[in-house]
This record gives C-alpha cells, structure tokens and sequence, in this order.
C-alpha cells in the first residue's frame, strides 16, 4: 500500500527519555502554525505520576501526526482537504474542509481534531510544518525548539537508524518496540520510550495494515452512494409535494426543502 | 471568565495596527527602515532580526521573524550560548507578551481610589511633569532617602541606579533577597565570587538541592543538564516534591523541607573523616583543612538519618559516590535550595562539597570560579558627575543590622517592613520599574499596607500587573521587542537586545523614560546620550565597534587579549576557598559550615512549598495567552493520605491558612508529594483587573507566606511558613 515517492521522505524522532513535558514543542507549533487558541495541533501524552510515594515515576512525550505511510484521514476525506505530499507529509487544505469529521473517525491516532466553539469548526493537525518547510527552514517548529532534543526531525530512514541506534546503545533503557514503525501500517514518526506505550496514553493501533483500503471502498463509493440518496430522496420529496399541493390545507411546503435534498 | 483573544483575533489587530501606520506615517518606520538598509529585511519588511529574550533573566538570544512590520514567530538564536538555537516555552510565547491586548499604551494617571483601577490616559509630557513634580517635593520636603526605588534583574538597570543615586536615595529594593541571597553571599564568603558557573561537559555526579532545572528551565542548563543524564551522569536531586527533574533524576531524595544542610554536613562528614577528598591537594587552596575533620565529627550520616528521615547508609554511599567522581561531581549552588533561615548554611556546605571535590580548581571542572559574564571585556559608558553623598540609613537594615549582606543585594522585606513602621523614617514616594513588589514580597496583605503608607507610587511596566494597578502613575514600557537596552556581554561576546517592530501606541524604552525623567528632576549631567542608540555607541566606542555591525549579527566578539594564569587565586581575605572563614568569626557568626535547626510545622499543619513550572516566570506571565493556553491549572497539591485524614478529595475546594493570610484553592491529590508538606504554584491570584487573562485564575502564594529573614544572607526564607488545610466553602 505504501506509496513512497522519490522524494525525500520526511521523519520524526521522539524519544520520552528526553521529554521533560516543559510544552515549548505547543507554544511554538501555535504560533508559527497560527492555531487558534481553543485548539492544538499538538499534545504532550505521559503515564501521569506512577506509583506509591516514594517510588515514583512519571514520564511523558509530544504526540501529533504520525502522517502515515497509508494515510487512514486521507483515504476517509471525501472532498480531498487531506493529502499526501510528495515528502511524505500528511497536508491540510482548509479551503476544501467541510467539517464531516470522517477524518476524526478514520485516525487510529486521534490526531484531527476541532475547535468546536466555533461557528464552522475546521479540522486541525500538524501538517509538519510544512509552509516553513518550503520557506527554507529545516526543520519544523517543534523539533527546532525542543530544549531537550527530544523531538528531532530529518530523513525518515535516518531517524528509524537513530531510534535504533539509540536502543543498541543503551541496552535496558527503552522498551523493544519502536512505535510507529508499523503501526498502521507504518509512519513517519518513530517514538522510543523507556515505558510500554500503553502506559505512554499512546493509542494501540494494534492492527499493523492501515484501515485505508476500507476507507477507500467507503469513501470513494460514499458519493455514488450519497447521489442515489439524493435521487431517491427528491423523488419521495417531489412526489409528496404534489400530494399536498394537491392536498389544499398546506401553508408552508417548502419548509424542509434543504434538509430533504441533503 | 478569562478572555481568551483568539489567534485570529490576533491577526484582524495586526492588520488594523499596519493599516493605521499606513495612514500615520509618510516615511517607513524607523526600525524597519534601519532593518533593510542592514539587509535583514527585503523591500516588502520580511525577514529575520537577531535580539535577546526577555521572558525570563537567562537572557537567551533570538532571531525574531518579522513579517510587514510585524513579529510572527521566535526561534532560538544559534550563535547565542544561551539559547543555542532553541527557546523554552516561556521564549516561545514571548510576542504574545507584546501583543497582549492588555498592554498599555499610553502614560495612565489615576482618577479612582488606589485598587480601584480607575485611570485616565495622560500625555507622556503631563504624567513625566507629575512624577518629577511629586519626587521633587518628597526629596525637598523629606529629603531623598524618603523615596524608594525598586526594580528586578534586567539590562537597563544600570539606569535604573543612575537615576537612584543620582537622586540620592539609599532605599532600592531588588528581588534579590528574595532570591538568592544565601547563594551570593556564601559563594562571595567562600570563593569571592557571586555566582560560579556550571559545566556539564565532562560531569558525571550532580547533586541538586532543590534546583528544579527541568521545570526552573534555563534554556543551555536545562539542556546540558539533559545531554548530561542522557550520556550516563548520575543525578541525585533533593526535593519534598516529585518535580519533573525529580522524574528525570538517578535518585529522588524526598528529604523533610529545611534538612538539606543536615545531609551535606553528613556528607562533609563521611568524605572527610574517610579521607576521600585529597588533603595534600585540598591543603593548598581551603582554609581549615587541618580541622575539618574535628568539626565535622559530629556531623554523622546517623545524625543527619535523624533530622532528614534519609536513611545514614544512603547518605553515607551518595559521599563517597560523589567523591569518588573526583572533579567530575558538582552539588549545584542553586537559587534558594530550601528556602529556610539555614539557608545560607546550606550554601556554605554546598561550596564546601564543592572545594573538596576540586572541581574548581581542575581544568574542565565542573564549577567554574570565574565571572564568565566579564570575559576581560569594558564596555564604556556616558561620562557623568560623582553621585551625591548618601548619609541616611538604609531602610533595610544594610548594614548597621545585617552586617554581611552584600550592599547591592539588600534585604527588600525589611524594607517594606521600615516603610510600615517608619523607623529609623518614613519613606513617603515609590519609584518602581519591571517590578511588582505585591506578588513578589511575602505577606501580601503587609505590602498594600505599605503601599497605603505612599504619597506618590509610579510604576513603569508594559501593562497593569498588580503592582501598577495601585499606582497613582503607569508609565508604559516597550516591551523587549520593541526597544533597545544597554549591551550585555556573555562569553567573550557582546550582544544586542534591538527592536524587531516599532514600540506600539506610545510606549517607550526605559532607557528614554529614565532619561527624561532625569533631566525633568535635575539630573541631565547624569544622562548623557541622546538617545538609545547614542548610548550603545558609546558603550562600543572604545572597543571600535560599529553598533551596526552588531544589529546586523546580533553579537560581535570582540579579540580580547587574555591574561594566561596557572596561579589559582581565588578573590577572598586569603587567597584561598574559606571553608573557615575569619570575616564570619569577626562578625559573630560560626566560622564553619553550621547546622541551624530548622522551624517545623505542628502536626496540623503543612510545610507550605513554592517552585517553578516550565510554563511562568514567577508572576510575570500569567497574562501571556500562549502560556495560559498551556499551563495546569494551579491547584494545591497534598498527598492522598493527608488528603484522607481530612476528608478531602481530589478538586475540592479548600481553604488554606497560614499564620498571615488565607487563600481558597482548589485540590489536587497526588502521590507526589511528601504527607507533610502542600505545594501551590506561586504567581496566580492576581488583584490586577487589568490582566484579563491572569486575573482571577488560582490562588496567591503571596498572602500565606510569612516573613523570616537569614540573620547573615538576609534572604527570605519562602519555605518556613506553615499552613492549615480544610474544606473551603466559597470561591474568594
């Protein structure tokens, strides 16, 4: 299913040994991504404080788009606002966004989400920065301020040797799994952690095949589907307006027009 | 209900500010105009300016990216040792600081009742004619000392004291005693220096009292420090809390609050009665080898098992860990370690440590005993006549009652506490500038009552913190994107705090308000520069600098011919590291490293805890919408098992009540913390209706905490207050 272009393939590190949750990754993606301030392209996942005191632990890690080799968001948008580009970056266009919310549905991340305050709420999600990209800068906003270096962006082979160079390295100090690797089928964003990801928060995503292909017989046959509705509805619509034309009582026939024709 | 001003509300006002520019102004701005003819901007106003942040005191530098006259985006500057390329969360938001919509942009004078927060916009004219008109008369009628100056670390302070001393006035309260105080005078007691600075290149043991650097985060410390652990170094951190640096240390040590010292004296003990340190090595740089043992001999990790509830064994392994690490180990001099009146003890034990370790005394220690600010570089400065001649006391009891405190660090509680009293006089005018004496003195209630005592307050700030909103003037600020400040020099580089837009409505920089503040008071011999820029030419003229060349690269680093050394002298009576120190003895006070018990809490009470998070600056920030967005909502933590004895549950709302005041606040329950102790983050519950996104958001830490201070530092000891906890009835 992967569909890998020639280009440079972009990528994420994130490792949650690093991640001292201090939120510089947040307020940085808001502002060079002018994200409202009732929503976030990007969150910080963690086990919370672990424990009976004094035997604590507590670690925590940025979570945002995984953008997806098979993008499940892109196969479940109808009206294409969701793409892949030809890096690999999962990319937004809010012009063609109608706010269904199939993407919401289709992310086995929970990553789009919405201001639902306001009045036509649009989705919202890391598109890796991808505007500061062309304008030159080599990295996006979160990875560029990261105190720690816990998140790191680059060639997304490179950071897949990191993230396991770093496990051969230190030996015990992360769990065995790399995550992202082939969950849903694969991304471009690796996490190491010290903890199962589970305890992380991080959504399972236990299946390895990306549900796109699904998607895809839902949402490509979803407009055949939707004009056969239509068709049908309009028909019943029209047929009951004569009735009640017909029918000399009716004040107003033409009050749910709208909502029969959707 | 806090206001939140969306994003795209942000922007709809930038195009209505560039729009009415446009109208206004027939040449391009200024700051723009110089920012293409440098090349750092394109004909259309796009590209990026060097500068330095301003949201906290590390001072990191930054590269603004300015789009059409306006600032869209920070990002740490590479060249810059303190930010190397990155910013904290804190850096990040830094234009929201500029673009709050709180921000005021006109001079204000007061109309209303003080607290009232009724003012009327003045011109800069009439509002800088009233508070010379009023300074003036309090220096004619009470003489200056009766007008007090306050301001907080930050580059134009240099003419925040000009214009001090020029008026004459002793009285200048800084943040300092309530801060670091204990750090600075033990360090300057035992090495001569203020402030030694860290290097984490070849550390391998770190212990931190206290010092929270993965929440307290200075950008390149916080940094190293991380490189640190991840490389393998060991990091034993003390602390009655869980912090975020607790969950990245090797080892927590939840010690009972105000023990610390009882730790590092046991640990002084173990390495020097075990021989570990290497005394032949020692003996030539500390005072008091021959006799450490002997006065340490009690100090047994048994003892300190008592005091700490750390296990003598623990204690015992963590010495010779450390000393083990040879110069490779460090115990961090921190900030305020434990906040109590031991405090400068413990600081004198940690420079100890320090010393045996010989980390300052090895070529890539981990302590460096040197001002890596000064680097040998003399900026100039504007001629000026001598100041007058101050006879008055201080009000601060500098130094006829506390003798050892460095006369620029001064003792600001007390201060505020001569002002209620009015001995040895009355002080009757309040001078403050990027200061909030409200939010940063302990016991609230006493500081408006100080404030009460004023005939006249001005404050200058960027908008009305709590501080402003009982003055009778606000004079506004730029903030640090729109002004130029004096140059600061950090490893053997010069660097530029520049404006990245035009200062908005009529805000000015600090150094202009002082100047012509001064000069309306009399004072223009000591304000010779024409302007901002004037004055940076005059600090680069004798190192033959263009101020160009430096807005252009941001720094300049100037060749600098450094004297080569082998001869370690460190700046104290003998020459050496005085871990026996005769000026202590001379003055009173043991010689020695000393225990000092600390106060404790009744079994009722808790040990009343304050500490950073990664999302504020004290409580200066509380305003910024971006941090606002992103922080925890500031809630008390407590244990679930004192939670339980009380029948308390998690987001109850509970009253806590120290000795001085009471707050309501809602709980948080967690395992995090130790049974005896409660923490609140501090900076929230302002009175300013003037912030409208701070205001009214968590408690105040201020209203509880109690007044102590160290006999010797002077420092307030935060931590000694103890408070009472039960079910709150009503929101204040």
């Amino acid at each position: 299913m992967t569909k890998k272009s020639n280009k440079l393939q972009y990528g994420f590190l994130i490792d949650a040994s690093r991640c001292i949750d201090c939120r510089a990754c947040m307020v940085a993606c808001s502002v060079e991504n002018n994200v409202s301030m009732k929503s976030t392209r990007i969150w910080i996942n963690g086990t919370g404080v672990v424990g009976d005191f004094p035997n604590l632990s507590r670690y925590t890690a940025p979570f945002h788009c995984m953008h997806c080799e098979d993008p499940s968001c892109v196969s479940a948008c109808t009206v294409g606002a969701l793409s892949q580009d030809e890096n690999g970056i999962v990319v937004y266009d809010d012009d063609r966004c109608i706010g269904c919310r199939y993407c919401m549905y289709a992310c086995p991340f929970e990553v789009p989400n919405m201001d639902l305050t306001e009045q036509f709420p649009l989705i919202v999600k890391c598109d890796m920065c991808v505007a500061r990209l062309d304008e030159g800068e080599s990295e996006p906003a979160c990875a560029a301020t990261c105190p720690t270096d816990a998140i790191i962006f680059g060639e997304q082979e490179d950071m897949l040797a990191e993230a396991h160079r770093r496990m051969e390295e230190h030996p015990g100090r992360y769990v065995d799994r790399i995550y992202g690797e082939h969950e849903n089928g694969g991304t471009s964003t690796y996490y190491i952690s010290p903890v199962p990801f589970e305890e992380l928060g991080f959504p399972l995503a236990q299946e390895e095949e990306s549900p796109a292909h699904f998607n895809r017989l839902v949402t490509h046959g979803t407009p055949t589907l939707a004009a056969g509705v239509a068709i049908g509805m309009t028909g019943i619509y029209l047929t009951i307006k004569r009735q009640k034309e017909d029918d000399k009582n009716i004040d107003n026939p033409v009050h749910d027009e709208g909502n029969m024709e959707e | 209900m806090t206001n939140v001003f969306s994003r795209r509300d942000f922007l709809k006002l930038g195009s209505i500010t560039a729009s009415a520019l446009a109208l206004g102004q027939f040449i391009p701005p200024s700051v723009a105009k110089a920012a293409t003819e440098l090349g750092l901007l394109d004909s259309n106003g796009n590209g990026y300016i060097p500068s330095m942040c301003e949201m906290c005191v590390w001072r990191c530098g930054l590269l603004a990216k300015v789009r059409n006259g306006r600032v869209v985006k920070l990002e740490g500057n590479p060249d810059h040792p303190h930010s190397n390329g990155k910013l904290c969360p804190r850096g990040q938001s830094g234009l929201m600081n500029t673009y709050d919509p709180d921000r005021v942009l006109t001079p204000l004078i007061r109309v209303g009742k003080r607290g009232e927060g009724k003012f009327r916009k003045a011109t800069w004219d009439e509002a800088l004619d009233l508070v010379a008109e009023n300074m003036l008369k309090i220096r004619e009628q009470y003489g200056p000392e009766a007008m007090v100056f306050s301001s907080t670390h930050n580059l134009s302070q240099p003419q925040f004291e000009n214009l001090l001393y020029a008026y004459g006035s002793p009285n200048y309260g800084t943040q300092r005693s309530l801060c670091f105080n204990a750090m600075v005078t033990a360090f300057l007691l035992t090495y001569g220096i203020e402030e030694p600075a860290r290097n984490y290149d070849t550390v391998e043991y770190v212990i931190l009292v206290g010092r929270n650097l993965m929440e307290a985060v200075s950008t390149s410390e916080t940094s190293a420090l991380s490189k640190a652990i991840d490389r393998g170094a060991k990091v034993v951190y003390l602390d009655p809390r869980f912090t975020k640096t607790a969950a990245k240390a090797t080892e927590w040590i939840p010690i009972r609050p105000g023990t610390d010292l009882a730790f590092l004296l046991a640990m002084i003990n173990v390495i020097t009665s075990e021989e570990l340190a290497d005394c032949e090595f020692v003996r030539e740089h500390i005072t008091g080898c021959d006799q450490i043992i002997d006065v340490m001999k009690d100090y047994t990790p048994e003892w300190a098992e008592q005091i700490t509830g750390v296990p003598a064994k623990r204690i015992a392994r963590i010495a010779r860990e450390y000393a083990a690490a040879k110069h490779n180990a460090m115990v961090h001099p921190g900030w305020r370690t434990s906040n109590f009146i031991n405090s400068f003890q413990t600081e004198r034990a940690i420079a100890t440590l320090n010393g045996l370790s010989g980390n300052v005394l090895k070529p890539g220690g981990c302590l460096v005993a040197e001002n890596p600010e000064a680097s040998g570089i003399t900026l100039g400065k504007p001629s000026q006549p001598p100041y007058p001649r101050i006879s008055a006391l201080r009000l601060d009891g500098v130094p006829w009652k506390y003798p050892l405190v460095p006369f620029k660090l001064g003792v600001f509680q007390e201060l505020r506490d001569a002002i209620i009293s009015g001995e040895p006089y009355q002080a009757h005018g309040w001078f403050i500038s990027r200061q909030n004496p409200i939010q940063a003195l302990p016991d609230r209630t006493k500081t408006l009552e100080a404030f009460a005592k004023m005939n006249f307050i001005t404050v200058i700030d960027i908008s009305l913190n709590d501080s402003a909103w009982f003055a009778d003037v606000v004079l506004p600020e730029a903030s640090y994107l729109e002004r130029y400040d004096p140059l600061y020099v950090a490893d053997g580089k010069i660097f530029i705090r520049q404006p990245v837009i035009e200062p908005q409505g009529d805000a000015k920089s600090a150094l202009w308000i002082y100047k012509q503040l001064g000069e309306r008071l009399g004072l223009s011999d000591f304000f010779q520069y024409e302007d901002e820029e004037d004055y940076l030419r005059q600090q680069l003229a004798p190192l033959g600098i263009s101020l160009e060349e430096l807005k252009e690269k941001g720094f300049v680093e100037p060749e600098i011919e450094k004297p080569e050394t082998d001869e370690i002298v460190f700046n104290t009576p003998s020459g050496k590291i005085e871990v026996y120190s005769e000026t202590l003895a001379k003055n009173g006070f043991s010689p020695w490293p000393t225990w000092e018990e600390p106060a404790a809490p009744n079994d009722d009470e808790f040990y009343l805890l304050t500490g950073k998070v990664g999302q504020h600056t004290q409580f200066a920030t509380q305003n910024n919408q971006l941090l606002h967005k992103y922080q925890d909502e500031p809630r008390l933590w407590m244990h679930p098992d004192a939670a339980k004895v009380r029948g308390l549950e998690d987001n109850d709302l509970v009253e806590v009540t120290s000795e001085v005041g009471k707050v309501n606040i809602m709980l948080q329950v967690t395992q995090a913390i130790r049974t005896d102790c409660v923490y609140m983050t501090p900076g929230f519950g302002h009175l300013s209706k003037g912030w409208t996104t701070g205001y009214g958001v968590g408690a105040n830490d201020s209203v509880l905490h109690v007044t102590y201070t160290d006999p010797i530092s002077g420092g307030q000891a935060l931590s000694q207050t103890f408070v009472k906890v039960r079910k709150g009835s009503s929101h204040d």
